[in-house]
């Protein structure tokens, strides 16, 4: 009898597995409460984004995603940015009447070549894929290209070559050095407006910076466009320390520690991160010490790269000085209108689509910088 | 209790009658699509059900040769066949994953009937194909009672190092940008090696030391991985994922035979790829090595009871050796296969595939204490998996519903699979 | 209360294929020490195990206190009273002494365990034994008779009104045994009884009031300690006839020596040391002695399973050493262990690879092998022996413990050994099939080989062994010709070391 209950749960389980399938297909994303908060924040900002965010609320009458069905591969699911961008890849196919469906490939590149299968096979219209590695896009293009479907790659940009083999690949992007020069810049400015920041007045900036993973071309990208940035707005710059942290806030708050150790919290004058998770974790360990809690004579600038949630809440209490937004809403919202319009067959152009279209196959999103200024505008 | 038996002939007989309907509607509806003009209700039946003919068809051919096989095979001929209460629930929970997967297929089917595509069957294959290199090698480990954590590390080793040195002459990021080209095989052979060489490791320290295979493969492991780190870090390549691979390897894990495309170019077939074949070779070869060579014997021995093993005089420690330098062979071939379908790689290349493979073996009927666990208890475990990943996004089940369902999946075969040893 | 503290009244446990206990009655007296004597497998653990719930008899009562009491498990055995020392001790090794002792009821102090109070009551316990010993040092610290002491106390503090003790003394020194006299009969004069299982005559007759003597599972009798006399309780342990349990010998060994063994010594100070004998071709030569004499691990070492220290083994006239079970099986040696489930058979394997897996070579070309020839000598081998099994696929566990033997004697014979040494042949085996075994063995000499065969059976020793050679503490105690054969020599040489 004891085997037969155990049969009887099998066969139960197919049948709820079967019952999720149903009532799931919806809305996989929205249901948790992370992307539904990024979602509120979405409509929020939305009067303050871009010139193109408000020709492309114009356009939308135009685009008519009624019975196309979009598959995406997100590279990971638990990456704080692409769940914004997959938040707002379900919001804008919602709101065009196409029919999203989203699959984590879980950081491996020969999952998401699956995935990629199934839903040719299944018969989508369109693809959105977000590599895992942007080396690996060719295979993902051919696929697409012997079924003749129009493939939109995100968020890591797919070699020239593979951007040329098809007539029918874009890619939704923005530009990394760009986000460098950004968070550069916002050091520069801090600055320029308080020249006490110059500790020791050498007119040199003392900065710790802290990187993603080793070799990660953002991380590079952002390393040297914001060391870049800092020189062109006329200072020197000094690096007392320089670290991986692996976009990660505990390693960050570690070495971090290890930098406030071997430097002197009194010589740091500055800290970059690579992104906002690293920055919360260097503020982390410098809060260990009484700094950027209030007190003004405690006060070390500290930059970050995503203006995620938690970083906007630091600097709503003071403790950030700023981030670079990497624009989520428009990343999402362009891949799923390039998807729609080129499945819809009224072809991809800065027309359609509402935002510029460069070569007839990029979209560039810039960055925007986020400061005390106008951080409200993101929370 | 009941004691009903019947004839085994009879028993055939049902089986045949069954198989053959199904063939003969399923063929005869598919082979009505050529005729010209193709009857109305052909595209109607396509439309609504997609290939289920065809399907239907190859289940029919299956079943009529089971068939056929009880009823002519001189094996079976006088036994006659339990159907009482007590054997058919037995045999039930014997089979209880498989059927628990057949109502699964069912229930997709009908919600999106797409799933009844000819398509679909030759994708599972496909995806299965290089988790089942990998879990035959993992088995080999499983069945001395052991385990093996570096197997994924050791795919991803072998990924790296063939894709290195495969790159294209004009790329522009070589790994190596003086390498003139070499013959294919040659860094594939040196990958593999490479993943040997860990394998050697792997079993001279279990072997030797008698080191619980968790822990020293977890030790190969972050060496392996270490090791691969720094091989990818090299200049000038700095750990950017390698890319801009050659035609001629990317064709070992991405070609496919067969394909018909109509005149509008537009795919009707989408072809077999390579990789189904490769895996159905390397399944034959390690279903001969585990069934009909003195080591596989060895293998099964030192799982069933090692020191019975020792005492009979079984070398243990070449057997242990040769276990763990085979395993590694497997993930080696794996490896390279995944990079050249992939087109490339990187250093997290692999990372959890042992936890996988070690899940399909478990989930196939392999015994974490050893000595029990069969080849095709290992191909149906995969396909398991596949079949639920692949029929879960299929469906559009959320990615975290996914996972949820696979972990039930893997208790619950577990749990039945123990409660059949306990009874004993 | 009765007369009696305990009855266990015809007392009945079959195993499969053997019946262990038969018709066994055990009467104790409160404020007693009853001694419980026996051959090796004559039953004495068995009984012990069905009164403190490891098993359950299948037939037969057991009175408490004058209530008939159903023990089902060790808990309920100490619950109503009874407590156990066994023979092997399995202390937990990397905890304190104190936890050893009050594990599963810890002293509590809400949800925490009160430490304090546990180190304060095994003070205490301490104390009333008389022992000396931190109660917070690690068990696996300290010696294996000062473990016995601390188990004893372990007893003590379950404050039982019975108290097994299985061999209490083995690895006690003669102080440490003194201090134990000393502790039982302080039990015994606060009113409580002791179950004393012993083979040292000796000490049965100093402590014990009353003897109880089984042999062969069945209960001989009960005597006074004072009415006993060491040769009497030999003549009643053994007091058999043996008649027709043997196939008649017809053959006489030859004068050839094949093996000869020169002071072979271990490196444990405690295992086998100066062992010297010689096999002759066609013998059947028989080690007797009693459990934990060290004759596993002397033919163990001489398989190549153990390690040796010193010492000469010459083979067919060469020297050999075997440094592994493949070497000895290489020079034409062969061992049946003494653990078959735990050492010999495959159990989730087929009698077909159970049958072949240590001639495996034989039938294969480059590693690969021919099903046919496998299956041919494996079902030769077998038709020979007569093994029942319903195919060769069938698995081996499913087998009696008869044909599991068989099959492994069929696996050792597909070897081509010279020598086969058998530790047990017939342990746990039932009467048809020990004949049966007996025969293979006739019909093995009579092909001209050899054998060495362990065993505890008095009956079995004798009535198959050719020379017989006896062993005491790890030592050779003395030889004895086909005609020299008697029972209480044997026993004598036994336990001629023991105090």
């Amino acid at each position: 009898m004891k085997k037969l209950s155990l049969i009887m749960a099998v066969l139960m389980l197919a049948v709820a597995v079967a019952g999720c399938g149903g009532s799931s297909s919806s809305a996989p994303a929205s249901s948790t409460p992370a992307s539904s908060e990024a979602a509120s924040g979405e409509t929020a900002s939305s009067e303050a984004a871009s010139s193109e965010a408000a020709s492309s609320e114009a356009a939308t009458a135009e685009l008519n995603g009624d019975g196309i069905l979009v598959g995406s591969c997100i590279y990971k699911f638990d990456d704080t940015f692409m769940t914004g961008v997959r938040t707002n890849m379900q919001a804008e196919a919602d709101a065009l009447g196409a029919t999203l469906e989203i699959v984590d490939s879980q950081n491996k590149q020969p999952t998401q070549n699956d995935q990629v299968d199934t839903y040719i096979t299944k018969g989508v219209n369109a693809l959105a894929v977000n590599p895992v590695d942007r080396t690996a896009a060719g295979p993902l293009a051919d696929k697409a290209k012997a079924e003749g479907l129009p493939i939109v790659f995100l968020n890591r940009e797919p070699e020239a070559d593979v951007m040329q083999s098809y007539d029918q690949v874009w890619y939704v992007g923005a530009k990394a050095e760009e986000s460098g020069t950004m968070s550069g810049q916002i050091i520069a400015d801090y600055f320029t407006a308080n020249p006490d920041a110059d500790k020791n007045g050498d007119g040199k900036i003392q900065y710790i910076m802290l990187q993603g993973e080793q070799g990660h071309q953002d991380a590079v990208l952002r390393t040297e466009y914001s060391v870049k940035a800092m020189e062109e707005a006329g200072f020197g710059v000094e690096a007392l320390g320089s670290d991986n942290a692996d976009w990660d806030k505990v390693k960050a708050t570690d070495k971090m520690k290890g930098f406030i150790a071997s430097a002197g919290i009194e010589n740091i004058e500055a800290v970059l991160a690579n992104n906002d998770d690293m920055a919360l974790g260097a503020l982390e360990a410098l809060k260990a010490e009484g700094y950027n809690t209030g007190d003004p004579t405690k006060y070390i600038p500290v930059v970050g790269v995503d203006a995620t949630a938690p970083a906007l809440e630091s600097m709503s209490k003071g403790e950030l000085l700023g981030t670079v937004l990497n624009d989520a809403e428009n990343q999402g919202k362009a891949t799923v209108r390039i998807a729609v319009a080129a499945a819809s067959g009224v072809g991809v152009t800065t027309e359609t689509i509402g935002y510029e279209v460069t070569d007839g196959k990029y979209v560039w999103i810039p960055y925007v910088k986020v400061t005390a200024d106008n951080y409200q505008d993101f929370m | 209790m009941n004691e009903r038996t019947i004839p085994q002939k009879k028993f055939a007989l049902v089986f045949i009658v069954i198989g053959a309907v199904l063939l003969a509607v399923g063929g005869g509806i598919f082979l009505m699509g050529f005729a010209d003009p193709a009857p109305a209700f052909v595209a109607t039946v396509s439309k609504k059900v997609f290939d289920l003919p065809v399907l239907a068809a190859l289940i029919g051919a299956g079943v009529l040769g089971f068939g056929l096989n009880r009823y002519l095979g001189k094996k079976f001929q006088d036994r006659p066949v339990d159907l009482s209460r007590k054997a058919i629930v037995t045999y039930l929970t014997n089979n209880a994953i498989i059927i628990a997967l057949l109502a699964l297929v069912v229930v997709i089917c009908f919600i999106e009937p797409r799933f009844m595509q000819v398509r679909v069957v030759l994708d599972i294959l496909t995806q299965s194909s290089t988790r089942l290199i990998i879990a035959l090698g993992i088995c080999f480990t499983l069945l001395i009672a052991g385990t093996d954590l570096s197997a994924g590390r050791m795919v991803g080793l072998a990924a790296v190092i063939s894709t290195s040195m495969l790159q294209n002459l004009d790329y522009g990021n070589r790994f190596f940008p003086d390498m003139p080209l070499v013959p294919i095989i040659l860094p594939i052979l040196l990958a593999i090696a490479a993943c040997m060489l860990f394998g050697a490791l792997n079993g001279f320290l279990v072997a030797k030391y008698d080191m619980h295979p968790f822990i020293a493969t977890l030790a190969v492991q972050v060496i392996i991985y270490g090791a691969c780190s720094l091989y990818f870090d090299l200049p000038p390549n700095k750990s950017q994922p390698i890319g801009g691979v050659r035609e001629d390897f990317a064709w070992l894990g991405q070609y496919k035979f067969f394909v018909i495309e109509n005149e509008a170019g537009k795919v009707v077939f989408p072809g077999f790829s390579i990789l189904i074949p490769i895996a159905l070779i390397v399944t034959a070869i390690i279903w001969f090595i585990l069934n009909k060579t003195v080591f596989g014997k060895n293998v099964y021995a030192i799982g069933g009871n090692r020191e019975a093993a020792v005492v009979s005089g079984v070398n243990v420690f070449k057997t242990i050796m040769g276990i763990f330098v085979l395993a590694s062979l497997l993930y080696g071939f794996a490896g390279v296969l995944e990079a050249a379908r992939t087109a490339g790689a990187t250093n997290q290349y692999g990372n959890g595939y042992e936890l996988d493979a070690i899940a399909a073996c478990v989930v196939g009927g392999v015994s974490l204490n050893g000595g029990v666990g069969k080849v095709s208890g290992i191909i149906s475990g995969v396909l398991i998996f596949t079949v639920i990943q692949y029929g879960l996004q299929f469906i559009n089940v959320s990615p975290m519903w996914q996972q949820v369902i696979k972990g039930i999946i893997i208790a619950v075969a577990v749990a039945i699979d123990l409660s059949k040893y306990r009874k004993k | 209360m009765g007369e009696y503290l305990l009855e266990m009244n015809h007392i009945t446990k079959v195993f499969p294929g053997v019946k262990a206990l038969d018709d066994v009655t055990l009467k104790v007296r409160p404020g007693t020490v009853h001694a419980l004597m026996g051959e090796n497998g004559a039953g004495k653990s068995t009984l012990m195990k069905c009164l403190f719930g490891i098993y359950h008899e299948d037939g037969g009562e057991i009175i408490l206190d004058g209530k008939k009491e159903n023990i089902n498990s060790s808990k309920q055995a100490l619950d109503l009273g009874v407590s156990m020392i066994h023979q092997e001790l399995h202390p937990i090794r990397f905890r304190p002494v104190m936890e050893n002792i009050w594990l599963g009821r810890f002293p509590m102090k809400g949800i925490a365990v009160d430490k304090k109070a546990m180190i304060q009551m095994t003070k205490d316990l301490f104390q009333e034994v008389g022992l000396d010993v931190d109660p917070e040092v690690l068990a696996g610290e300290l010696s294996a008779s000062t473990l016995q002491l601390v188990e004893i106390a372990r007893a003590v503090s379950y404050n039982s009104k019975i108290i097994i003790m299985d061999e209490p003394t083995s690895s006690l020194t003669d102080n440490e045994t003194e201090h134990l006299f000393k502790i039982i009969n302080k039990l015994r004069a606060e009113g409580r009884s002791i179950i004393y299982i012993s083979h040292k005559m000796e000490e049965i007759l100093r402590i014990a009031d009353e003897v109880t003597i089984m042999r062969d599972g069945q209960y001989v009798g009960t005597w006074p300690a004072s009415e006993l006399t060491t040769d009497l309780i030999i003549n009643r342990m053994v007091g058999r006839d043996m008649t027709n349990r043997f196939p008649p010998k017809n053959y006489t060994p030859s004068d050839e020596v094949v093996l000869q063994v020169e002071n072979l010594c271990s490196p444990l100070s405690k295992s086998f040391q100066n062992v010297s004998f010689e096999l002759h071709k066609g013998e059947i030569l028989g080690i007797g002695g009693l459990v934990g004499a060290q004759r596993t691990e002397l033919v163990e070492a001489l398989f190549g399973l153990r390690e040796i220290q010193s010492g000469l083994v010459t083979k067919d006239g060469g020297r050999f050493v075997a440094k592994s079970a493949r070497d000895a099986k290489r020079n034409g040696l062969a061992l049946l262990t003494e653990e078959r489930r735990a050492t010999g058979i495959f159990g989730i394997l087929s009698v077909l690879d159970n049958t072949v897996i240590a001639s495996q070579k034989n039938y294969a070309s480059h590693g690969v092998l021919h099903q046919k020839q496998r299956v041919d000598a494996a079902q030769d081998s077998c038709r020979k022996l007569n093994v029942k099994t319903p195919s060769l696929e069938a698995l081996m566990q499913n087998l009696s413990g008869g044909n599991q033997q068989k099959v492994l004697i069929a696996r050792w014979l597909l070897t081509q050994p010279d020598i086969l040494i058998l530790d047990e042949p017939t342990r746990g085996i039932d009467v048809g099939a020990k004949y049966e075994i007996y025969t293979i063995m006739h019909d093995l000499i009579a092909q001209g080989k050899s054998i060495i065969m362990i065993s505890s059976e008095m009956p079995e020793l004798l009535g198959m062994a050719d020379r017989v050679m006896v062993m005491c503490e790890g030592r050779v105690s003395g030889f004895l010709e086909r005609d020299q054969f008697d029972q209480v020599e044997v026993m004598r040489l036994a336990t001629q070391f023991a105090s």
